[in-house]
């Protein structure tokens, strides 16, 4: 929105200037520029929206802005009751639907704002065309237009509401709660929240204090984690393609098909197969003690570094097979040459991979990796379904374990804790992490992107 | 005698017999010690008749391999070097077994009073162990076979197993979380049948219902979203196309579920929450910012095609279902996969929405909680079975279409 209306500026001021008197009384009155140059139908639309519009903030948007400074300053609680001479629950405010409907203002605002920006436009437009002799496009015309030069309105419309109202929106309310204290204590409709600045960064960045012995440990593991388990799976799983892919290995197809048959299992169906597996009294536990590997169960996912190197194994069983089918392809698009002429060189096996092979696939997958990079860092289902983020720890703020991940610990804080604000804040802070490697993977993408520069 | 041989690399066959030679020599060595007490292989063959087979198999594949190396010494012919290839795979094979069955073997003769551990082999088996594998890879050099299938063999077991595993306890008869070993007592359907039974407390036929409405119905509509918003993102160039793309970017990298109780909140004032319809529209409306993927098939479309059409009159819409959408199929398959197996092995979204209303639940939070400490003993096996039929569809789906997935990804790594 922002950006749109910077960008262009001088149209708006542009249209002020040039425009026609009925084009500057459409800043005002929506539509107006349409209704009087001929394109009566669609004057009539901006004009109701901006009815529809007014109607709202006079009925209730007004009052929801003004809500969003306080959140609400009425607590319920007992007050007596003059005329039955008892106490009677009396509802307080709702701080929680006060910021909701709050947001909500705004993003039907912004979209309002959107729509007169849009409106001025297409009244000035038809005023140049009528200046220059023409007659503007009717009502129908423009929208046989939809199937064709505007195209992008009619198809995007739609998937930009959903993203708008379930995406946008939440977001929104989201990083607003993130500067509030909606806490545990504080829960609607019984208490009301209120604004507390960077409260709450400060409680988690601060070097004392649960909050912070639970996150900077966390936030270690978060970025261990992520490295760990996307490098270990990107390195075997191209082992492995360029295993399945060598020379002298027949029935390719059956081999990949064995290990796409985990991929090919639901994630959640797997690991929580295998969380059973693992378990004390799981059969991989039984049997190593019945092959005389171990006489006592192995703590597999109950000791804090046994869970942590056995969720990073465990992610190799589903990683790897997935590597391998995305590196299968770009394998066989190789130049040929290349392995030729190392091939007259007298180059051998090992030093065909670490000369081309491996640069080969590093250039061309970098993007990938650093997606992956990010993917891990919020890698949910593995350390939900497999540990819940278990084995707790009686150092770490309530309920979270040691290897939760900042995603895991995050979706604690809102189900079982209902610390909103915390899981608002470790939100904002997973989103700055994938920035920052986001914005390492584009200053990269040039180089990706001009593939021939690899020789 | 011929030096060079095109079906052989003989010079390998030295090293072959070099190492089956010290496999032999191992077998004299001590096999397995506890304390003062020490046995040999032979001790093997007075235990049991799963003893005295693998042993034997061991002794006698690594003996008659030598003899036939020295074979190929004199005479180096294919199908002579590819017989000892097989003893050699057999006496891997059994050590391999024996690395495994000791335990049991020797634990129910009493050997050893304080019982075995792995710790407790000897010498001769290590030694034999490992030669018998590194004679094998000479062989298989020798036979120009490539050693790779070592190793495939070896990661193909370690990847099948949980697979077997959960196949296995869904036919299983006995019921409970712990047994004490992999292969069931007795098989049976019940487990099955019990998913499906009136009587029965889980609904699982209602579960595998509601996720499969949900399922097709998010992957229809997600597709379609997202085949219209990459056509669009790839073709038409309109004014905000970039900030669009930049603005969809930057909101991706927000964890998706940190908003879902501002969802919740917003279901509920729309009157749908606890309901599936809910599901459905949370997984369709996010859909749009998957678009990246796909857009990157469609970019490789030649753009010369929609020029053409252009001056043949075709509309943009006409374009898009007459040109791009015949050209897409490997990307419009990788979508509708993609999109078939999110709603489909979701949980956090389902969890979150149908809280406790059991009827609604779809199977990923049921068979979740079904392996809740609480319940795991008693309802594992049907658990397995859950877990066999959730993941038949997918399974049947993905290997079948493995090849268009394969196509969609790489186009767009290379995006």
């Amino acid at each position: 929105m922002k950006t749109i209306n910077n960008k262009n500026k001088n149209g708006l001021v542009n249209v002020f200037k040039e425009g026609s008197l009925f084009n500057r009384l459409s800043f005002l009155i929506m539509g107006l520029g349409n209704i009087c140059y001929g394109q009566i139908i669609k004057g009539i639309m901006f004009l109701a929206v901006e009815v529809m519009y007014i109607l709202y903030m006079i009925r209730s948007g007004v009052n929801n802005l003004a809500g969003l400074t306080t959140l609400g300053t009425k607590q319920q609680g007992m007050v007596i009751d003059e005329t039955q001479g008892i106490y009677v629950m009396e509802a307080g405010d709702n701080s929680m639907l006060i910021l909701l409907w709050g947001v909500v203002t705004i993003v039907v605002s912004a979209v309002f704002l959107l729509g007169w920006y849009l409106s001025v436009r297409s009244g000035y437009e038809a005023y140049k065309t009528v200046k220059s002799g023409k007659k503007p496009a009717n009502f129908f015309a423009e929208i046989k237009s939809l199937a064709n030069q505007n195209i992008h309105i009619a198809f995007l419309t739609v998937p930009l509401l959903g993203i708008l109202i379930f995406t946008v929106t939440p977001l929104i309310y989201m990083i607003l709660m993130a500067f509030t204290n909606y806490d545990a204590n504080h829960q609607p409709p019984g208490n009301l929240f209120d604004w507390v600045g960077l409260a709450n960064f400060k409680a988690l960045a601060s070097s004392t204090g649960a909050l912070a012995a639970t996150f900077w440990p966390i936030l270690a593991w978060t970025l261990i984690w992520g490295f760990v388990a996307t490098f270990s799976c990107y390195f075997l799983g191209i082992f492995l393609a360029i295993l399945i892919n060598s020379k002298g290995i027949r029935f390719k197809k059956f081999w990949r098909t064995i290990f796409v048959l985990t991929m090919a299992i639901p994630a959640f169906i797997s690991l929580l197969v295998i969380r059973t597996m693992v378990g004390e009294n799981g059969i991989l536990n039984v049997l190593l003690q019945q092959w005389g590997f171990t006489a006592q169960p192995l703590p597999f996912l109950t000791n804090g570094t046994w869970a942590k190197i056995s969720v990073i194994v465990i992610n190799l069983w589903i990683g790897i097979p997935a590597t391998m089918l995305m590196t299968t392809g770009i394998l066989m698009n190789i130049p040929a040459e290349l392995y030729e002429s190392a091939q007259i060189d007298g180059a051998g096996k090992v030093k065909t991979f670490i000369y081309i092979t491996f640069p080969y696939m590093i250039f061309v997958t970098t993007p990938y990796l650093i997606t992956q990079l990010i993917a891990n860092f919020n890698n949910f289902g593995v350390i939900f379904f497999l540990t819940e983020g278990a084995p707790l720890s009686l150092n770490y703020y309530k309920g979270a374990g040691k290897t939760d991940l900042l995603v895991t610990w995050l979706y604690k804080l809102t189900t079982t804790n209902k610390d909103y604000n915390l899981a608002a804040t470790i939100g904002i802070v997973i989103f700055v992490i994938s920035a920052v490697f986001s914005l390492i993977s584009y200053s990269r993408s040039g180089a990706v992107k001009n593939e021939e520069g690899f020789s | 005698m011929k030096q060079t041989n095109t079906h052989l690399l003989i010079k390998y066959r030295m090293p072959a017999l070099l190492f089956t030679l010290l496999c032999v020599v191992s077998i004299i060595l001590p096999y397995a010690s506890v304390g003062e007490n020490s046995i040999r292989i032979f001790t093997l063959f007075s235990l049991n008749d799963f003893a005295k087979t693998m042993a034997g198999l061991y002794i006698a594949g690594v003996i008659c391999s030598l003899v036939i190396k020295v074979l190929v010494m004199v005479r180096p012919i294919k199908s002579i070097a590819r017989m000892a290839l097989v003893l050699d795979v057999i006496s891997a094979g059994s050590y391999s077994v024996l690395l495994f069955g000791s335990k049991s073997i020797l634990d129910k003769a009493g050997i050893f009073d304080a019982g075995f551990m792995v710790k407790d082999f000897g010498i001769g088996y290590w030694l034999g162990l490992v030669m018998a594998y590194v004679a094998l890879t000479f062989t298989m050099k020798l036979c120009k076979i490539s050693t790779g299938y070592i190793v495939l063999t070896w990661l193909s077991i370690i990847w099948l197993f949980p697979i077997l595993w959960i196949v296995l306890t869904s036919l299983r008869a006995e019921s409970g979380y712990y047994v004490g070993y992999f292969i069931p007592r007795g098989f049976t359907l019940d487990n099955y049948k019990a998913l499906f039974s009136k009587t029965s407390v889980i609904p699982f036929g209602k579960w595998w219902f509601n996720t499969f409405i949900v399922a097709i119905c998010s992957c229809i509509i997600s597709s379609m979203i997202v085949l219209m918003t990459s056509y669009v993102l790839s073709r038409v160039r309109f004014s905000w196309r970039g900030s669009l793309m930049r603005v969809m970017l930057i909101i991706g990298m927000f964890p998706g579920f940190m908003s879902m109780i501002a969802v919740y909140n917003i279901l509920k004032g729309a009157g749908l929450s606890q309901s599936l319809g809910a599901l459905i529209v949370v997984n369709v409306a996010g859909a749009a910012m998957g678009y990246y993927i796909c857009k990157g098939f469609l970019d490789t479309i030649p753009r010369s095609l929609d020029e053409a059409a252009i001056i043949d009159g075709a509309t943009r819409f006409q374009i898009f279902t007459r040109v791009t959408i015949p050209l897409s199929k490997p990307i419009i398959i990788y979508t509708v996969l993609t999109s078939f197996i999110g709603p489909w092995g979701d949980y956090i979204f389902p969890s979150m929405l149908l809280g406790d209303k059991q009827n609604s639940y779809t199977v990923a939070i049921g068979l979740k909680w079904m392996t809740d400490f609480r319940r795991i003993n008693n309802y594992y096996t049907q658990f397995a079975a859950g877990a066999v039929l959730v993941s038949i569809p997918i399974v049947i789906l993905f290997v079948a279409l493995q090849r268009f997935y394969v196509e969609g990804l790489s186009g767009a790594v290379k995006g």
